[in-house]
């Protein structure tokens, strides 16, 4: 565990020094999926469905704002939808108009999720997102999840029904935006699936911020075992034919996903949890803290070992020489030094005693008035 | 020479200028109900508009079942049922809509008078500084 928690502390500082390009990284692989599914899905106007514009367009949003990459992957379904007729551009682009009232007029900053849960789909792990965005999100992720829902399978319907959308003149149109709209409202499947996502992202969230232990693993289980069961209930009551097994295999990848969130945002010791209570003048206070588990990366430090330099050996006879010549210039200096101080000039000066008798003899002459 | 304090205060109003500073000088120019007001305004004609859309998606869906055995009784309470929802909705959308749009009017408020307050406190530091 603790080796499993050293590499998430790595990987958090790892993301936080290059979390600039790493954004980037993710940002074009999202545009890369959304264009690449949208154009290998319902790719009929061939000159924005080849690689390089999926692969041009993708470049140009990892470097824009998310909502430029929802503008631009409506706008493209709209144009492949106009190629393919005018009764599924005036669908889809209705059903776009209505979601941008009712929704995203007010937060265009969670419009990512819608293009996120058509790729879940297409990748067949719908069942990821609730999971996910339930531990963190909000509840009102809940309406880009439907949104996104519907919009997977309207494009759905296009993709498997695109022979029967095609035709011109206004009599066929107005038949082919009858079928369209019939099949996208009597979708029972979409339907279904909506409820099971939305409920389960509702339930998930709620579980989520409730302050019982292990209350993020506890709303993993409570979630997919939700999906299942409105899943379930939603073939048996419309009789849709929804294969088991995806269903359940789907569901233990969103409890794997679900774990390593936990993991990831939220790693916390139960054991050491301490409850208080405490009041002041207005309320009385019950408070549970549970601390965090976190553990210091051990640093590394890196030693240097360098190849073996030979030295240059010295004879001990020549080093006693030099200082002893060192100590006899500096006795001389001191010598001298004294000499000068009293004023005696310094060639006659050749030892002590002749200096004492100099200056015997100076001052007898002094004294005795001599020349 | 460089002000360390003076350079931070200045890319701080930099970056706000370049960011929400634009937006956010846009709605400190109304009173904060007028602003409010106009928003919940054209919150509700996108929602009447967006309302008529899905009725009529829903009216082409289900135009067949409705058509059979229609009468003018079914047609009325039809009607009053869409208005109905209609009427909710207004309320709903509205309520809504005032609330959110007060809050952002507070916000924006706020960083705009926090932007003067820096931007006079940098004109204190030039002044110190010319002295």
């Amino acid at each position: 565990m603790s080796t499993l928690l050293v590499y998430k502390e790595q990987l958090q500082a790892l993301y936080a020094k290059y979390a600039q390009y790493i954004n980037k990284v993710l940002q074009f692989i999202l545009a890369l999926l959304v264009f690449g599914l949208i154009n290998s899905n319902i790719g009929y106007m061939k000159l924005v469905s080849s690689a390089i514009a999926t692969i041009g367009l993708s470049v140009i949003c990892a470097f824009l704002p998310l909502i430029v990459l929802v503008v631009l992957a409506s706008a493209l379904i709209l144009v492949q939808m106009f190629s393919l007729s005018l009764a599924a551009l005036a669908v889809t682009g209705l059903v776009f108009f209505i979601m941008y009232v009712f929704y995203f007029r007010f937060t265009p900053d969670k419009a990512w999720i819608v293009l996120l849960t058509p790729i879940a789909f297409a990748l067949k792990i719908p069942y990821v997102i609730p999971i996910a965005l339930g531990l963190v999100g909000t509840p009102v992720c809940a309406v880009p999840v439907a949104c996104g829902t519907i919009v997977y399978y309207m494009l759905h319907y296009v993709k498997t029904s695109s022979a029967t959308l095609k035709g011109s003149g206004a009599a066929s149109m107005i038949a082919n935006i009858t079928t369209f709209a019939k099949q996208l409202f009597q979708n029972k499947e979409m339907w279904v699936m909506t409820a099971a996502l939305v409920l389960s992202l509702v339930v998930v969230n709620f579980i989520r911020t409730k302050s019982a232990d292990h209350s993020w693993r506890i709303a993993v289980g409570a979630g997919v075992i939700l999906n299942i069961v409105i899943v379930v209930i939603g073939d048996v009551t419309f009789n849709i034919h929804i294969a088991y097994l995806p269903l359940i295999l789907t569901n233990i990848l969103a409890v794997g996903v679900g774990l390593a969130m936990e993991f990831l945002f939220f790693t916390v010791d139960y054991t050491r949890t301490e409850r208080m209570q405490f009041e002041d003048d207005e309320y009385y206070y019950y408070v549970k803290a549970v601390p965090k588990i976190t553990i210091s990366v051990p640093e590394k430090t890196v030693k240097k070992i360098n190849e073996r330099q030979n030295t240059e050996t010295i004879d001990a006879a020549d080093i006693k020489k030099v200082v002893e010549k060192q100590k006899q210039n500096t006795s001389n200096i001191e010598r001298k030094k004294t000499v000068s101080k009293n004023a005696i000039p310094k060639g006659k000066i050749t030892t002590h005693d002749e200096t004492d008798k100099e200056l015997l003899e100076r001052s007898l002459k002094k004294d005795l008035g001599l020349k | 020479m460089l002000n360390e304090e003076r350079v931070r205060l200045m890319t701080r109003m930099a970056a706000y200028e370049d960011g929400k500073g634009r937006e956010d000088m846009k709605i400190s120019r109304y009173y904060r109900k007028d602003y409010a007001s106009l928003h919940t305004l054209i919150t509700i004609l996108w929602l009447t508009f967006g309302y008529a859309a899905l009725i009529g998606l829903i009216g082409i869906a289900y135009m067949e079942p409705l058509m059979k055995n229609l009468t003018l009784t079914k047609l009325i309470l039809l009607g009053c049922v869409i208005v109905g929802i209609y009427l909710i909705l207004v309320v709903v959308y509205g309520a809504s809509a005032s609330n959110i749009y007060k809050n952002r009017h507070g916000r924006a408020k706020q960083r705009v008078k926090q932007y003067y307050r820096d931007l006079s406190r940098l004109k204190k530091m030039y002044e110190k500084e010319k002295k």
